[in-house]
């Protein structure tokens, strides 16, 4: 895939010849690595589940977030390095609020989306406040807003796509080909919450368990899930 | 020592005295229906004893869906529309919709209250349709704090008229279980001939007031505007 | 050598520092005096050193001198009529009450579709001048034909007003624009020391706020003749001068029309002073003599 390399994949500002930004590209590679995080959209809702791969037994897996509340009406999960996610999640957070202090209502869910674009081509600006290197995640955002429900996938190249469903991390590929053929328009949410566990039990290595994965909802509003009610969705699987 | 010396001097020299603030006057009044709201205000524009003009306009469209009316210092109240009206545009291109007449509201409390310490020294109300097509007034104080309710007056003619609206379009407190709608009960006509009244009536005692008047009557079919002449004295 | 600082300052003034004013500046001097020699005098500060300032009370204390008018104009009007439009100011500015330069031309053309007039501070609408001809300027250099209309120098002058004013700098001012807006049609308005702006058939800036407009609300008509107006606008020039302790009789009618602007020849509006009781006030005055 890079076999074209050479001195133009320095500089994250500096196109090759081909016109192609390899930092960036890089940045995109980081997120393969990273866990599978799956979300799906419904008429009811829209719903994120992502693999929490421990890298020790030792290790608490409660430790690992990669679902995260951006406002009441928007959730995310992330995929890459999760450093860099929680800085977007943090911007993101505040201007939700920031919008709701200046005009007493949600900020709408696409608006929220393209600042934390714009935040990750901050690589790309000048001045005190750019960053050295491309974010290395990938987001998948769900949100409620006036237009109805939005999942839009962030990548680090600051690119926001809607989605209905989408996968990213390690196992996406074969996520993406299991939601394509089992998506239907007229999904419930519980059977979205099925659909996106049965796909992610199918490209995790370990078997499925509450600890080794999470789940949240935005129906309308974010909820994360409970061990209880995570095993329910396992026991229908 | 600069100082004892600056004061000596300041007291012996005759100074032209200036202030950044004027009132020149006028009154705004809105009134909010159950699917129609009604923004009106007088088109005289006054600096002390003098008429300046008569044909100054108080009333703005924000956005599809919000009117904006302003008295007090006019060169103030024309700054922070234009304000405003960029600020919406900017609004618009970030969250690809119009801006909703509750979410301005909120907007111009947050520009009033950032000015607190150099005020705008406008008396303002904005009336607009909500996100259910209901009428919504929200008055405000130089400052900022703001309340939403169902009709309004503010500026040189307030104290006037708002006796006449509070004991003509008192409805149904807000406190009441289960809630009712505190709408005004008039028909959009009959709210129309009100506000004519009370400006005639304004116009008769307050020397700020006059001219003509004009209301912006806004509903689902959209904005029509009509003009009512005054006393010109 | 040490140079001497010898400007004239409005923190000192010209004239003498005592000593311990500066202490820097003593320092300097231990020893000294300007003609190289060594007196108690300096040193005690019984006499002081000509002509120096006290560098840091400068920092302190801003200038003040631009926030009280000095050389004034007095009232500006404006007036529409049928053709075009019209600009009368006097030909005077004050130093306080002193009638100080009487050949001043108060009005200034801004391009073909524009005029405007000021009253109060003179050297302020120097500077006025100046921001306009930088506008005319950008309109000669982007050479596509258009100019900034009358209604858009209002709107621009409206800025600059209201934003020295929020600046608590203002400049010293009220202006009457006239000439025709981006429709072709004709546009009066005034703009204030303050920012306060309006655009009305007839507008007036200063003390004519008083004398003139009750005049033109009688006499204004939307068909008025250019003969029309120029006579109301004498009226009006003639009630202003007997009455306003500014304004001098001698006047400059300017007009905006279609072919453009032109500024007219100074004039004097006549007057009459023979009456009996301005030569013997008291004459018929209970108890005078």
């Amino acid at each position: 895939m890079f076999a074209t390399r050479s001195e133009y994949d320095r500089g994250v500002n500096t196109f090759s010849p081909e016109g192609r930004l390899f930092q960036v590209e890089y940045a995109i590679e980081a997120i393969k690595l990273g866990s599978t995080a799956i979300a799906i959209k419904t008429k009811e809702g829209v719903v994120l589940a992502v693999e929490k791969r421990a890298t020790s037994p030792l290790m608490d897996s409660s430790s690992l977030e990669k679902i995260a509340e951006i406002d009441a009406h928007i959730g995310c999960a992330v995929s890459g390095l999760t450093a860099d996610a929680w800085t977007m999640v943090e911007h993101g957070r505040a201007e939700c609020q920031n919008h709701y202090f200046t005009y007493n209502e949600p900020m709408p869910v696409l608006s929220c989306t393209s600042s934390l674009c714009d935040l990750a081509m901050s690589f790309a600006g000048e001045g005190e406040k750019r960053m050295s290197r491309p974010f290395g995640v990938a987001l998948l955002v769900g949100g409620k807003d006036d237009d109805g429900y939005h999942l839009v996938h962030t990548d680090p190249s600051g690119t926001a796509m809607q989605y209905k469903a989408k996968a990213i991390g390690s196992g996406s590929e074969g996520a993406q080909t299991a939601l394509q053929e089992e998506y239907r328009e007229d999904l419930t949410l519980k059977e979205a919450e099925t659909l996106a566990l049965k796909t992610l039990k199918a490209v995790m290595e370990e078997k499925v368990n509450v600890t080794n994965v999470d789940v949240a909802r935005i129906a309308p509003n974010y909820v994360k899930y409970s061990d209880p009610e995570i095993q329910e969705i396992i026991d229908r699987l | 020592m600069f100082d004892a010396r600056e004061d000596a001097l300041a007291g012996a020299r005759q100074h032209a005295n200036w202030s950044p603030y004027d009132n020149n006057g006028g009154t705004v009044l809105a009134v909010a229906g159950e699917s129609y709201v009604i923004c009106a205000g007088d088109t005289r524009m006054s600096s002390g004893y003098n008429i300046l003009t008569r044909k100054f306009e108080k009333i703005d469209k924000m956005s599809g869906k919000t009117l904006m009316a302003s008295a007090g210092f006019a060169a103030d109240a024309v700054t922070l529309k234009k304000t405003l009206k960029a600020r919406c545009k900017q609004y618009e291109f970030q969250n690809k919709r119009e801006i909703g007449c509750v979410a301005f509201a909120q907007m111009l409390s947050n520009t009033l209250y950032y000015r607190r310490f150099f005020p705008y020294y406008a008396f303002n109300i904005v009336a607009g349709l909500d996100a259910e097509g209901k009428g919504a007034v929200f008055t405000y104080d130089a400052v900022g704090s703001y309340e939403r309710t169902n009709y309004s007056c503010q500026g040189s003619g307030q104290a006037l008229i708002m006796p006449v609206l509070d004991n003509q379009l008192k409805t149904v407190s807000p406190l009441v279980l289960p809630a009712a709608s505190s709408a005004t009960p008039l028909s959009e006509q009959e709210a129309i001939d009100l506000i004519k009244d009370c400006f005639a009536t304004a116009a008769e005692r307050d020397i700020y007031t006059g001219d003509s008047v004009e209301l912006w009557i806004m509903n689902a079919e959209g904005v029509r505007k009509e003009e009512m002449a005054l006393r010109a004295d | 050598m040490i140079p001497r600082r010898t400007a004239h300052e409005r923190v000192i003034g010209p004239g003498v520092v005592p000593h311990g004013v500066d202490p820097e500046h003593d320092a300097l001097y231990r020893g000294r005096t300007a003609r190289g020699t060594v007196t108690d005098e300096v040193l005690r500060g019984v006499r002081g050193r000509p002509f120096t300032i006290d560098g840091k009370a400068r920092e302190k204390a801003p200038a003040t001198r631009t926030q009280t008018p000095y050389v004034t104009g007095t009232s500006a009007l404006g007036l529409k009529y049928a053709g075009g439009v019209l600009l009368a100011t006097d030909t005077l500015a004050c130093y306080g009450s002193t009638k100080r330069y009487k050949s001043v031309e108060r009005v200034k053309r801004v391009n073909d579709k524009c005029a405007i007039a000021f009253t109060g501070e003179l050297s302020d609408f120097a500077y006025v001048c100046d921001l306009l001809e930088e506008l005319t300027t950008e309109d000669f250099c982007e050479d596509d034909g258009t100019t900034r209309d009358a209604e858009e120098i209002y709107q621009y002058l409206t800025r600059v007003m209201y934003n020295r004013r929020s600046k608590f700098d203002p400049l010293w001012n009220s202006f009457v624009v006239a000439g025709y807006d981006a429709k072709g049609e004709a546009f009066c308005g005034t703009v204030g020391m303050i920012g306060t702006h309006y655009a009305d058939d007839h507008v007036a800036a200063g003390f004519g706020n008083h004398i003139a407009r009750p005049i033109f609300r009688e006499f204004y008509k939307p068909d008025l003749t250019e003969e029309e107006a120029v006579e109301i606008m004498k009226s009006a020039l003639y009630a202003c001068v007997m009455r306003d302790k500014q304004m001098m009789n001698k006047f400059q009618i300017a007009k905006v029309t279609k072919e453009g602007v032109s500024i007219g020849e100074p004039f004097a509006v006549p007057t009459e002073w023979g009456y009996e009781k301005f030569y013997n006030p008291t004459k018929f005055s209970p108890g005078g003599w």
